[in-house]
């Protein structure tokens, strides 16, 4: 694949680069939250304020202003699912290689393993774990990357095992090159585009799940996370009681939608990139 | 066929053994101590080992599983720490609303999915198509409790139309009332589900039609004369629906459990809602049972869905 036509056709697709330019503002906000807002603690004297020029976002009942807890939650979802993702490459990458290489056996245990963590109840399952390993933000983004390897070994496999019938495979193998070499170099690289794009889904739905377990009480109750906010505001019955700061969830459920919409559609641009035919 | 039945469900019960194995040993490791919750401090020690023994965790843990599984082969799957209920009660009290949720929103996704699909799959490439794609996009991405709380604030809160959460309004009324009670009750997480759940069905009815639609024998159809509506309706839904009651089956299957968001915002009294409440009170033989529950309904689904694709798809051989 070209690099231009890849960044042409890439550059193209509008929902893409609305995707990319989305990931990069959270990025950034994330990054440069000590710059952007002051760390959100203790009390303030204007409580359940509206958005305003002064509170962007508002204030929560503690008097805390809700843009900046946006900004530093941003800091703590980037932090999980890059952890996260990073656990499931780690996993999901190997295990999909060797499978997809290696007929036989160990290609099908690994491939049997696969198939039974697909039909676990993923999310049930991360509640009881989240609660048994404690809530620190580490532990919590461990255990989504334990439960985000399988999708992302099957692509591996799935890819690995294309690749693995072409003739330069079967060249490699007959020049003598070691078969770790075949697998890490020769067939990684070309199976690069699927694993990406798979890997910033992952992004997406390790958000997902980090804001899930946090809403239901499980995150690190000692960072700010979008889940964390919305935990609050829930159990302060600012949705459905009167008067109703709706500006307090409102803003942060809007920055997880946000999250995971653009890299979903970052995701969906890079494959529509790699596959400009298939796009039908 | 037989034979195919039998193998499939040989490994529907390996599936489900492996399933309940791995959560036993994992909701064990769960760090508090569950007689601590189940004995009252101010009763001796002596009291607290009977309470132990009742309970059989006075066992050591290996021993604990293979009781667990030969009690759970017999349908006995122990007694609620919390309650004291058998656990089998406790999930058959939670089991129909649970699938009366299901029911609702798997009917209406379908219902809403597959003629969208369709349609954008008739016009693929135009406004109408990228329009959908997108709002599937935003489907897929829904994270639950900003959707709930929207439909709350808009529906509950601002128009007092539907109530913020429950299955009804206690105590429990008789006959039509009390069906009409439900009903107000569902709906919301019902839309929830729905609006969460729509994109996917939408998804692959679109790109199960458009793959169709590209084969030989559609063509020779068109060929023959006969306009859209007949082409679609004998030749092309048929095949096209595959992927669709495929991603439906998993659907299901992955909901019975999936919906905790939904019904622990609604406070709806599904399993879902079971297996958060029983956590924090450590209910270790409630969660081994809904866990159970869990295992058995995707295996379930995943037999139906092969079945019926098997019976929309003449050229799969289940036999082989």
């Amino acid at each position: 694949m070209e690099r231009r036509t890849f960044l042409k056709t890439f550059l193209k697709n509008k929902l893409a680069v609305i995707g990319f330019l989305g990931v990069l503002l959270i990025a950034l906000s994330g990054l440069f939250a000590p710059f952007i807002a002051l760390y959100p603690t203790g009390y303030g004297t204007e409580i359940l304020e509206p958005p305003s020029a002064k509170h962007w976002f508002g204030t929560d009942g503690l008097g805390l202003d809700v843009f900046a807890e946006v900004i530093w939650g941003a800091r703590t979802s980037l932090y999980v699912s890059l952890m996260a993702v990073l656990v499931a490459a780690v996993i999901g990458i190997p295990a999909g290689l060797i499978s997809g290489y290696k007929k036989g056996i160990i290609g099908s245990i690994i491939d049997a393993v696969i198939d039974i963590f697909l039909t676990l109840p993923v999310l049930p399952l991360m509640i009881v774990i989240a609660a048994i390993v404690g809530s620190s933000i580490n532990n919590v983004a461990i255990v989504i990357g334990l439960f985000s390897w399988p999708s992302l070994a099957r692509v591996t496999r799935n890819s690995t095992m294309k690749i693995s019938e072409m003739q330069f495979i079967e060249a490699a193998r007959c020049v003598g090159i070691p078969s770790r070499t075949i697998l890490f170099k020769h067939i990684l690289l070309n199976i690069a585009g699927p694993v990406l794009v798979n890997l910033t889904l992952v992004m997406a739905t390790a958000v997902l799940s980090e804001s899930s377990l946090s809403f239901l009480g499980l995150g690190d109750p000692t960072t700010w996370s979008w889940g964390t906010i919305l935990k609050k505001a829930w159990d302060a019955g600012a949705v459905i009681d009167t008067p109703n700061p709706w500006w307090w969830w409102f803003f942060t459920s809007f920055s997880i939608m946000l999250y995971v919409i653009c890299f979903n559609l970052l995701g969906n641009g890079i494959n529509d990139a790699l596959n400009p035919k298939t796009r039908e | 066929m037989l034979k195919y039945m039998i193998r499939r469900g040989l490994k529907g019960l390996l599936t489900i053994f492996v399933s309940i194995t791995i959560t036993f040993f994992i909701i064990r490791l769960m760090p508090a101590d569950p007689v601590s919750l189940l004995v009252d401090p101010k009763m001796g020690p002596e009291v607290q080992e009977a309470m132990m023994k009742q309970f059989g965790l006075d066992k050591p843990l290996i021993e604990q599983y293979f009781i667990f599984i030969k009690e759970a082969m017999a349908g006995n799957l122990g007694v609620s720490f919390k309650t004291r209920q058998p656990v089998v009660e406790v999930i058959m009290q939670r089991l129909p609303w649970t699938m009366l949720l299901l029911t609702i929103t798997v009917a209406f996704s379908l219902l809403i999915g597959i003629p969208l699909g369709m349609l954008a799959a008739k016009k693929r490439n135009l406004f109408f198509d990228k329009l959908i794609s997108t709002l599937v996009v935003v489907g897929i991405s829904m994270f639950i409790p900003f959707l709930s709380f929207g439909l709350l604030y808009i529906f509950a809160y601002m128009l007092k139309l539907f109530p913020t959460g429950g299955a009804y309004t206690p105590p429990p009324g008789e006959g039509f009332a009390y069906y009409l009670d439900v009903a107000r009750h569902v709906a919301l997480p019902a839309l929830t589900l729905v609006i969460s759940n729509v994109g996917t069905i939408i998804l692959y009815t679109r790109n199960g039609m458009v793959d169709v639609l590209k084969e030989d024998y559609i063509r020779t159809a068109y060929s023959k004369g006969w306009n859209d509506k007949y082409v679609i309706r004998t030749h092309a839904l048929k095949n096209a629906l595959i992927p669709t009651i495929t991603v439906t089956g998993l659907m299901i299957g992955t909901m019975v459990g999936g919906a905790v968001m939904t019904e622990t915002v609604y406070a709806w009294p599904g399993i879902g809602r079971l297996i958060y409440d029983s956590v924090s009170a450590l209910d270790y033989p409630v969660l081994q049972g809904a866990f159970l529950v869990l295992a058995i309904a995707v295996v379930i689904m995943n037999i139906l869905t092969d079945l019926a694709v098997a019976w929309l798809d003449p050229r799969i051989k289940l036999g082989g």
